[in-house]
């Protein structure tokens, strides 16, 4: 009995860490370190996806979080995943997603399972954050990924890239639109007019210091440095330059 | 007070910091011997220096010059900020937080030296401490957001959920208009604030602000999955909405169990009422033809005639399918014994009337589903609740005559040998199958780990460098470790300490312990990061779970593994210097001549090793030279690559206390942490202590064997105590120990009475049993002869009778009149196999 459940949400399933590190290093060849796992639960918490098979007799359920089953402390065996992310330098100038790694245990395969990890992070990327579309990279001889991404879910061959993997194999690189399924936001935007219309009365004293908000936010953000990291960069990639002291 | 400079080394200074800043190390450091050629006490100049050194990969130096800094100029804050970043590299960060903490002296308004501060504050959980910091923090840029967060996260998790919601409600004040929709760091703002609202337990509250404020939240599944908690939560009166919360997440994903069961409680319907809960799975069945779950749950629920129908219709449809993780999907149904039967009935009758079977029809289809009912019960008979090894074994060997590239298959082979007590056998199928696929690091992840288990470790090394990077430093091994792969190490360490090759066994447990300070200190980056993220639930989630990071299993494996081995070590500190060789038979052991010998040996042999690696090391030294290093990082060299610096401990029980401490704070149910902190402290004379694993094991599982053995021996060592134990000490443990083993209670009663009531579990007999040669040491042979007879029970296991053959080295006994009967019981075994 396998369950499909957020990573780093609500609640969050975040103590399956290192064993999503251990089904990934298990499967495949492109491995990561425990930290950047973490950067993608920490940075895009809405869009990676646990397999977790339930343990014998279920879940405890308590009463408090999670009062219909609770899964932490538990340590259910995890039997694949969906770590996905935003691509922060997007070449097109579109924001869009991407699939870092997806897995599935061999003994857990044609459940569905993949095709459920995938789709939870589409419309994850597609409504928090407007994702154009999601990318990713398959092995040209994966012919099972392929079935899964084109067939079932739809994806197009954007290219072939050439002697992309390590060992020399060539990927594909595929792409899903996700216009489709954003949030209408100008809605949203209404009803907060609406909203605000309604507790006009409670103006307060508090505009000042928003000013001097907006302001400071500014600076602030001129400050930030890009920040990068993955397998080659490295750890200590993740710290900014202006984190040293001056 | 700073020394002065003048005006041009003034400003050659502000381009150290430039330099540093921009990482030139090289030209900061150049700079800087500039300006301390004509100031060479500038303690500064000295500090800058000494930090690029430090970055560059020099601590010592760095270490060395920033004193001299300091001692230059005491009344900088420059000084005493750098000093504390090199403790902070060194990960001393309680000397760290001092330095700063003088630093600020000398400087309350730095923000540079507060944001250090603060950050060590959050590693090591000075909440207090953290407020203060954060508290000037935001006192001096109040118009920054992240200051606002961060004061409200320092008081959550301090504990004061009230201080917290408010420090937030009063930025959300401060704001003119809302946020558009696409700004995350306020949709994040706006559900870190429900939590902690849900946190108080007013989930009323928390409800009704979601319901405002929701709707604008950019993370849909949170809000949908926070509201139907809160909903269910609240009880009756919120049923409806809690129903209708539910059905919802379920249209997103009908993949979650614990959804349904919302679903389920929403809707009251009772457990025992199985008609109603498989309608209700069926309705959803509909609703997504593709899925699994709603059609794989019922079968947990419904009985008899109901479950065999449904149970029918689902091995049918997924065997036809030939969905190879239908037995995975299913076993775990087999603790009820009647479904397991139903199961077995089925499958076995899909195979006898199969059409493919009677008249070898070329069918595909019939073919196939032939072929998966045949995996099936392979996997099915070799499941602990339902095996009979050669219907497992006929069974595969029949899939895999239909189907003789089928890795799964094979796979499945190789585990039926394995609970044949057959290691060997398991680790050559296992082999076979992964040359069946050797593109695919899932089966060779298996070849692998059955090396291991039959103590190969170098094959399996071999077997895991097909898809490692190789030219890592320490090659394949070496990547195992940068990639942080536990569970090869972990294994690998077991293995070595199966072997009794004490140095290399603790070298790979050490390396796993190191992975989790990584771990630990891994969140670090963090603390910054993510206040400039915004995503403060996902980081506070992330704060709780480090601090329970050695709770997982993965740490509990490693270190019950460590904390064996040290205590290995201490009882034969000889094994220091390499396995000793054991006597098959012959109740004297190894004579003291013996023994030298023997030792001598190993100890020959730990030489060996040692030259050959060193020699390497030297060559590698010299080849290092010449080439340059291509990422211009220094890698460096190990050491003790054998683990024979470790091995040397003067104090093996004082390094176990390192693995233990966790376990016992955070695994303190797992009755193995009790019964090994006993051994650990017993042997350290910590009576008290020792005597508190035991009631905590006790309370575990009363009748646990490993505890029984325990509880005699305390008796024992409180009677004859190695040195006097203090008699306010004796006081309380034997108050403590009396409610455990009465000191009235006569020992050998005690032991029999725990012997006849415990007959069926060969684990239990063979406890008592070392009690009763504990007691007597003239019951032996009676002893060994009970050990002898417990092999007559249809009910012992190959892994029950395993251990016997230590228990038998341990009193010098008559290993080999108890191997040669298992291997009869078991004649495909392996494992009784004496050398």
């Amino acid at each position: 009995m396998v369950d499909i459940v957020p990573l780093s949400s609500y609640p969050s399933y975040i103590d399956l860490l290192p064993s999503i590190q251990t089904c990934n290093i298990t499967n495949l060849p492109e491995n990561y370190f425990l930290k950047y796992y973490l950067y993608h639960a920490l940075t895009w918490p809405q869009l990676s996806f646990v397999a977790i098979v339930r343990p014998k007799g279920g879940y405890k359920a308590g009463t408090g979080r999670g009062a219909a089953g609770d899964v932490s402390g538990q340590y259910p065996k995890v039997v694949g995943y969906v770590l996905a992310k935003m691509e922060e330098e997007p070449t097109d100038g579109k924001q869009h997603g991407h699939i870092t790694s997806l897995s599935v245990m061999r003994t857990h395969r044609r459940l569905g399972i993949a095709e459920r990890l995938m789709r939870m992070s589409q419309r994850a990327m597609a409504e928090s954050h407007r994702a154009n579309y999601v990318s990713l990279h398959v092995r040209v001889s994966n012919t099972a990924a392929l079935r899964l991404y084109r067939d079932t879910l739809g994806f197009e061959v954007e290219k072939v890239e050439d002697k992309y993997y390590a060992d020399g194999e060539n990927a594909y690189a595929m792409r899903l639109d996700l216009t489709g399924q954003w949030m209408d936001w100008k809605a949203i935007e209404a009803r907060d007019r609406e909203n605000e219309k309604n507790d006009d009365d409670a103006q307060d004293e508090g505009e000042e210091v928003g000013e001097l908000g907006k302001k400071d936010d500014a600076k602030d953000q001129e400050r930030m440095v890009k920040v990068k990291i993955g397998r080659a960069l490295g750890v200590g990639d993740l710290v900014e330059k202006n984190e040293s002291q001056q | 007070m700073p020394q002065p400079l003048n005006p041009k080394d003034q400003s050659l200074f502000r381009q150290v910091v430039r330099n540093f800043e921009l990482k030139q190390y090289k030209k900061g450091i150049k700079t800087a011997d500039q300006v301390l050629r004509k100031n060479p006490k500038h303690g500064d100049t000295q500090a800058m220096k000494a930090l690029i050194m430090s970055n560059m990969g020099q601590s010592e130096e760095a270490f060395t010059l920033a004193k001299e800094a300091l001692r230059n100029d005491m009344k900088s804050h420059i000084t005493w900020h750098v000093y504390g970043l090199l403790y902070r590299q060194e990960k001393n960060y309680e000397e760290a937080i001092k330095a700063y903490r003088f630093a600020l002296r000398l400087e309350p308004e730095s923000a540079p030296i507060q944001r250090d501060l603060a950050l060590l504050q959050m590693q090591m959980r000075d909440f207090q401490g953290y407020i203060q910091t954060r508290t000037a923090m935001l006192q001096a840029r109040p118009g920054v957001r992240q200051n606002w967060t961060a004061l409200a996260i320092a008081h959550h998790l301090s504990g004061d959920l009230e201080e917290a919601e408010k420090v937030l409600t009063t930025f959300e004040d401060t704001l003119k208009g809302t946020p558009p929709v696409s700004d995350m760091e306020n949709s994040e703002a706006i559900l870190y604030k429900n939590t902690i609202i849900a946190e108080t337990g007013n989930l009323e509250r928390a409800l009704e602000h979601l319901e405002k404020v929701g709707y604008r939240c950019t993370d849909v599944l949170a809000v949908m999955e926070m509201k139907a908690d809160y909903l269910l939560r609240l009880g009756p009166d919120r049923k409806a909405e809690a129903e209708e919360a539910y059905t919802a997440l379920l249209e997103r994903n009908p993949e979650n169990s614990i959804y349904y069961n919302g679903l389920i409680q929403a809707k009251g319907i009772a457990e025992s009422d199985h008609k109603a809960l498989k309608a209700l799975y069926d309705e959803w069945v509909e609703k997504n033809p593709r899925g699994d779950a709603a059609r794989r749950i019922p079968l947990d629920i419904l009985e008899g005639e109901d479950f065999k129908q449904a149970a029918d219709i689902y091995l049918q449809r997924m065997l036809k399918k030939g969905v190879p993780s239908l037995f995975a999907n299913i076993k775990s149904l087999y603790t009820h014994p009647a479904k397991r039967d139903i199961v077995q009935e089925l499958v076995e009758g899909y195979v006898s009337s199969s059409p493919a079977q009677a008249n070898g029809s070329d069918d595909a289809k019939e073919k196939e589903f032939l072929e998966s009912s045949y995996y099936f019960l392979a996997q099915h008979y070799n499941y602990h609740l339902s095996r009979n090894m050669s219907k497992a074994m006929e069974n595969v060997d029949k899939a895999i005559e239909l189907s003789p590239k089928a890795v799964e298959y094979q796979m499945t082979k190789a585990r039926i040998w394995k609970h044949y007590g057959n290691p060997v056998k398991a680790a050559q199928e296992m082999e076979k199958a992964r040359l069946l696929d050797e593109k695919d690091r899932h089966i060779n992840t298996k070849a692998a780990k059955y090396r291991l288990r039959n103590n190969e470790n170098e094959k399996a090394l071999e077997n895991m460098s097909k898809f490692t990077r190789n030219e890592t430093v320490g090659g394949a091994m070496g990547d195992l470790h940068e990639m942080q792969c536990l569970w090869y190490i972990t294994e690998d360490g077991e293995a070595y300490l199966r072997q009794k090759k004490l140095a290399l066994a603790l070298k790979r447990l050490h390396a796993v312990y190191n992975i989790f300070d990584t771990w630990q200190e891994d969140q670090f980056d963090f603390h910054s990061f993510s206040l400039r993220k915004g995503m403060i639930r996902a980081y506070v989630d992330m704060v709780r779970w480090e601090d329970r990071l050695r709770e997982h299993p993965f740490y509990t494996r490693m270190a019950t593994s460590a904390i064996k081995a040290y205590i290995l070590l201490h009882d034969q500190p000889e094994l220091a210097h390499g396995p000793m060789p054991t006597v098959v038979n012959g109740a004297d052991g190894l004579t003291d001549e013996e023994k030298k010998k023997a030792l001598k040996k190993a100890k020959k042999e730990q030489q060996r090793l040692e030259k050959i690696e060193s020699d390497k090391r030297e060559a590698r030294k010299a080849a290092a030279a010449n080439a340059k290093s291509i990422d211009g990082e220094v890698k460096k060299e190990d050491p003790d690559p054998f683990g024979n610096t470790l091995v040397q401990t003067k104090d093996p029980l004082n390094e176990a206390m390192k693995f233990l401490t966790p376990l016992l704070s955070l695994s303190s149910q797992n009755i193995e942490s009790q019964t090994l902190g006993f051994e650990v402290y017993l042997r350290r004379n910590k009576h008290i202590l020792a005597v508190k694993c035991l009631s905590a094991a006790h309370a575990i599982d009363p009748s646990n064997p490993t505890l029984h053995l325990q509880l005699l021996q305390f008796r024992k060592a409180l009677d004859k105590p190695a040195e006097p134990l203090d008699p306010k000490v004796a006081e309380v443990v034997e108050a403590e120990f009396e409610k455990l083993l009465p000191k009235s209670q006569k020992l050998e009663e005690f032991n029999e009475s725990f012997l006849s009531a415990n007959k069926g579990s060969a684990t239990h007999v063979q406890a008592a049993l070392s009690g009763r040669i504990f007691l007597n040491a003239d019951s032996k042979a009676q002893c060994e002869q009970d050990l002898l007879a417990t092999l007559d029970s249809s009910d012992i296991t190959i892994d029950e009778a395993v251990p016997a053959l230590d228990l038998l080295t341990k009193w010098g006994g008559d290993k080999a009149a108890y191997a040669e009967k298992a291997k009869q019981k078991w004649p495909e075994s392996s494992v009784f196999q004496l050398n």
